[in-house]
């Protein structure tokens, strides 16, 4: 082989295999995967000019338009308390309390980042009775269910995420895992 | 044998990790400006579109809030700075955002720091004149989107939100 078919064999690729990586890069990134808290991945530097390029690109890619933290606090989970991956032929419990954040809520999205299900699409702070504040539960089902319900649609898999507005500390420090809910998978059909 | 390959092997690397941190660093401006195109195409440029409470029909952006409702103004500033003018709507929360071509925040406000009142803010890049004693937001790159966001916690009180956010605006100003 000719010494320039060598460079240019190896030239193409090494371009292919970069852009493969970094195409891979984002699309296999959660929003914000760079803290773990539980099941639910978060962080504080989204929007802002201090975002490592990888946040940058992952947050176009899966959050676009999502606001500074300070305003803000996005908490995406794909996996249950188990580790599992979240599956639309399962039910879910989803249990928490007081949240970090002046209001909140809960949306199911599949796995392109979409609404799905016909609705409802969350459950939303506003939507908790006074006294259940305190300690609320939203399931997650193929099926509809009584109380707050987010419907699955069956998808192979979904996502949730958490979105708390006008967080305390302007977002600057990240709650402790008991201060999220919970996310306990049931039956499976 | 092998030795024939050292040299383009560097180069096939060298190549790999340039073509990793160029697709990278450039994705948030291609995804920005994709997203400018298709609000474009739905209610044109330097103007806000209102759009409809976000269902699983919704395709503008990924993870539309559902409780929120969503005027997006898609700006091009080539020609001139745009003046944005925010007019208060009756909801617990709204705030006002500008987004820049490569995706980061330049300004966000929301009603209780402005505490109710309307909000008029510039967007200007660099170097634009603009005009005497407005507020001006200065952004990077001619292509984004400025964004308020309005709480809808019951579905009932939509339409006097949408009725309200009309009469926010956001136009071209000519360049001077």
């Amino acid at each position: 082989m000719k010494p320039l078919v060598r460079y240019l064999v190896l030239g193409v690729v090494g371009v292919v295999a970069g852009l493969g990586s970094a195409i891979y890069t984002v699309r296999a990134g959660a929003l914000g995967s760079n803290v773990q808290i539980g099941p639910w991945t978060t962080g504080m530097d989204f929007g802002t000019a201090d975002q490592s390029m990888r946040t940058r690109a992952v947050v176009a890619l899966r959050g676009l338009l999502a606001l500074p933290a300070r305003e803000a606090r996005y908490y995406t989970a794909s996996v249950d308390d188990a580790g599992r991956p979240l599956n639309g032929r399962c039910s879910y419990r989803i249990t928490g309390g007081q949240l970090p954040g002046r209001w909140w809520s809960l949306t199911l999205y599949d796995s392109a980042g979409y609404l799905t299900g016909g609705g409802p699409y969350s459950v939303e702070s506003a939507a908790i009775p006074a006294e259940n504040q305190a300690r609320w539960t939203v399931l997650v089902s193929p099926v509809r269910q009584q109380g707050l319900w987010l419907p699955t649609a069956g998808l192979k898999h979904f996502d949730l995420t958490l979105r708390t507005y006008l967080p305390p500390d302007e977002g600057r420090t990240n709650p402790a895992r008991d201060q999220l809910p919970s996310i306990r998978q049931e039956a499976c059909s | 044998m092998m030795q024939r390959w050292i040299g383009p092997l560097i180069v096939g690397v060298v190549l790999a990790i340039a073509a990793y941190f160029v697709t990278l660093s450039r994705s948030p401006q291609t995804l920005m400006s994709a997203a400018v195109s298709r609000m474009e195409r739905l209610g044109g440029i330097n103007t806000f579109g209102h759009m409809p409470l976000a269902t699983d029909k919704s395709r503008a952006v990924v993870r539309p809030s559902p409780d929120l409702a969503y005027s997006a103004c898609p700006f091009d500033l080539s020609k001139g700075p745009l003046a944005i003018s925010v007019v208060p709507v009756p909801a617990n929360y709204w705030s006002l955002s500008v987004f820049q071509a490569n995706t980061d925040v330049a300004f966000v406000r929301n009603n209780i720091e402005g505490r109710g009142q309307p909000m008029q803010v510039v967007v200007a890049q660099e170097g634009q004149a603009t005009p005497a004693g407005a507020a001006v937001v200065r952004v990077k790159g001619g292509r984004g989107v400025a964004l308020i966001r309005i709480l809808v916690d019951d579905p009932a009180r939509f339409p006097a939100i949408d009725a309200a956010r009309r009469g926010s605006s956001c136009k071209a100003i000519a360049a001077g």
